[in-house]
């Protein structure tokens, strides 16, 4: 286990070292003269992520995600989001390139998350109806 | 020791904010990330061979790339989800009390901060890259290449400081969490839902369940997408007196009609973009290897392909002598039996196997033995 960690880390800081040297060298970045363009974006997506998205998401479960299937719902639902909002946002704007972007996202999200929302719904009629019938046999 | 009190921080009440859950998760993850990583290695490799490599590139598999590539982006938004839940799971310990007990503690947190930033932002520059969509002030692809690595860099060593718990998390202790088991059939569920809903842009039999994915590999011109479009490049019309150049030992011109008279081959070769799309065709031309003959190159040779577009990173291309020499690689004048669209490259372009799309050159106007 020792040895493993060791070279882990070993393994790890030269990783680390490699990615840093090419960030700060890379003439197309051009840290020297951008040194905030990165490290703006790096610092900003994990303060959304910390300090905005991962609040909501706790609060959300402590508001609604109650049950079983509204939690899995809402689980399944934000990561459809995640993926598909940025086309669903960009849909129609393709730089002159019709062969990107060629479908309806809007449409077809929302059709996702109607299908979710449904079978959240018949599983939690299901459930309750099945808790009901083990009280009352 | 006032300053040591532990300030009013958030508590947490799931049960799930704990290292089995972390363990399984972390694994998914891992595993997503580490395929990543690889097949993202081997794209920059194909793209931008070291001279050591150069000459070792093999052409085959014919959908080597197509299969790497299209892991790439499948596992890339896969780990959307799994990163979510890990980070989730873990959300507490950022509010772990006193912040920093040692000096090989705040470097590790330190540590965590450089994987967790790195790996966010190469997640939604990726995704953003498939869209062709550029909101930062960076250049994607170089940005992209070294975040990789500071973000796999910081995965290994934040292994290396949890392999204490994650040794003793690593097998299941009965009874489990009925509470786990659905959370991680949550998460399963929503990477299998994430994967199905794009993955049809690189294969075949999901392509009716492409809901989200950027591309459809039958949508486009001639039933194939375009990467750059021939409006874009500045090549809708080729000159009205175009040729083709070989320059070799034996210099030659061709012009398209000559061209059509060469023997003709055709080859199924698939189109694999760099943003994880792949589509087949059917391409029919002239052979590259018979046109390296006719120019009376040496066997060996590579060559360097130019193409009619003003600019663009990729005007001109070095293939080596392996892909050169490979009876698949074609000087295709055709696709699905009709004259390539300008969009596809019209007059003549390059289609060989198991390379990176940008790689396969249109509106080629010369072609030198090197």
């Amino acid at each position: 286990m020792r040895t493993f960690r060791a070279l882990l880390i070993v393994a790890g800081l030269a990783l680390t070292g490699f990615g840093l040297y090419g960030v700060l060298t890379d003439h197309y970045i051009d840290f020297a003269d951008h040194p905030f363009d990165v490290l703006r974006w790096a610092v900003g997506g994990l303060l959304l992520h910390d300090g905005l998205w991962l609040p909501l998401v706790c609060l959300a479960g402590l508001a609604v995600a109650r049950s079983t299937p509204v939690r899995t719902g809402l689980i399944v639902a934000a990561a459809v989001t995640a993926v598909a909002l940025p086309a669903v946002l960009r849909a129609g704007q393709h730089n002159g390139n019709p062969t990107v972007l060629p479908l309806p996202y809007l449409r077809n999200w929302l059709l996702v998350l109607a299908a979710i929302a449904v079978l959240t719904t018949i599983w939690t009629v299901l459930a309750r109806r099945r808790r009901r019938a083990g009280e009352h046999p | 020791m006032d300053l040591l009190r532990r300030p009013p921080l958030p508590t947490f009440r799931s049960a799930l904010h704990e290292p089995r859950t972390a363990v399984v998760i972390g694994r998914w993850l891992g595993a997503a990330l580490l395929t990543c990583f690889l097949t993202g290695l081997l794209s920059h490799l194909l793209q931008q061979p070291p001279g050591w490599l150069r000459d070792h590139l093999p052409s085959r598999p014919v959908d080597g790339y197509r299969v790497t590539q299209g892991l790439h982006v499948i596992s890339g938004i896969a780990a959307i989800p799994l990163l979510g839940a890990k980070l989730w799971t873990v959300y507490p310990k950022l509010f772990e009390w006193p912040p920093v007990r040692s000096v090989p503690h705040a470097l590790e947190r330190l540590s965590i901060a450089v994987l967790v930033g790195s790996m966010l932002l190469e997640l939604f520059t990726g995704l953003l890259n498939t869209l062709q969509w550029y909101p930062w002030p960076f250049p994607f692809r170089q940005t992209h290449f070294w975040l990789a690595w500071l973000a796999v860099g910081g995965l290994l060593l934040h292994i290396a400081a949890k392999a204490p718990l994650i040794a003793a998390h690593w097998r299941r202790v009965r009874p489990g969490l009925a509470q786990r088991r659905s959370f991680l059939t949550a998460v399963t569920v929503s990477v299998g839902v994430v994967t199905l809903t794009t993955a049809g842009q690189s294969v075949p039999w999901l392509r009716t369940l492409d809901l989200f994915a950027p591309r459809r590999p039958d949508i486009g011109p001639q039933g194939l997408p375009v990467n750059r479009t021939a409006a874009q490049a500045g090549t809708t019309t080729a000159p009205a007196d175009w040729q083709l150049r070989v320059d070799g030992p034996r210099p030659l011109r061709f012009s398209l009609a000559e061209l059509s008279q060469l023997p003709q081959f055709s080859a199924d070769l698939p189109i694999a973009c760099v943003e994880g799309w792949s589509a087949g065709a059917r391409w029919t031309g002239v052979r590259v290897r018979d046109l390296l003959d006719l120019a009376g190159a040496p066997a060996g040779a590579g060559l360097r392909v130019t193409s009619l577009e003003a600019d663009g990173p990729y005007r001109v291309m070095e293939m080596p002598s392996s892909y050169a020499h490979d009876p698949l690689t074609l000087l295709a004048l055709r696709v699905n039996g009709e004259v390539l669209d300008p969009d596809h490259g019209y007059p003549a372009r390059i289609i060989a196997p198991n390379r990176p799309g940008v790689l396969q050159t249109k509106w080629v106007t010369r072609i030198e033995v090197i």
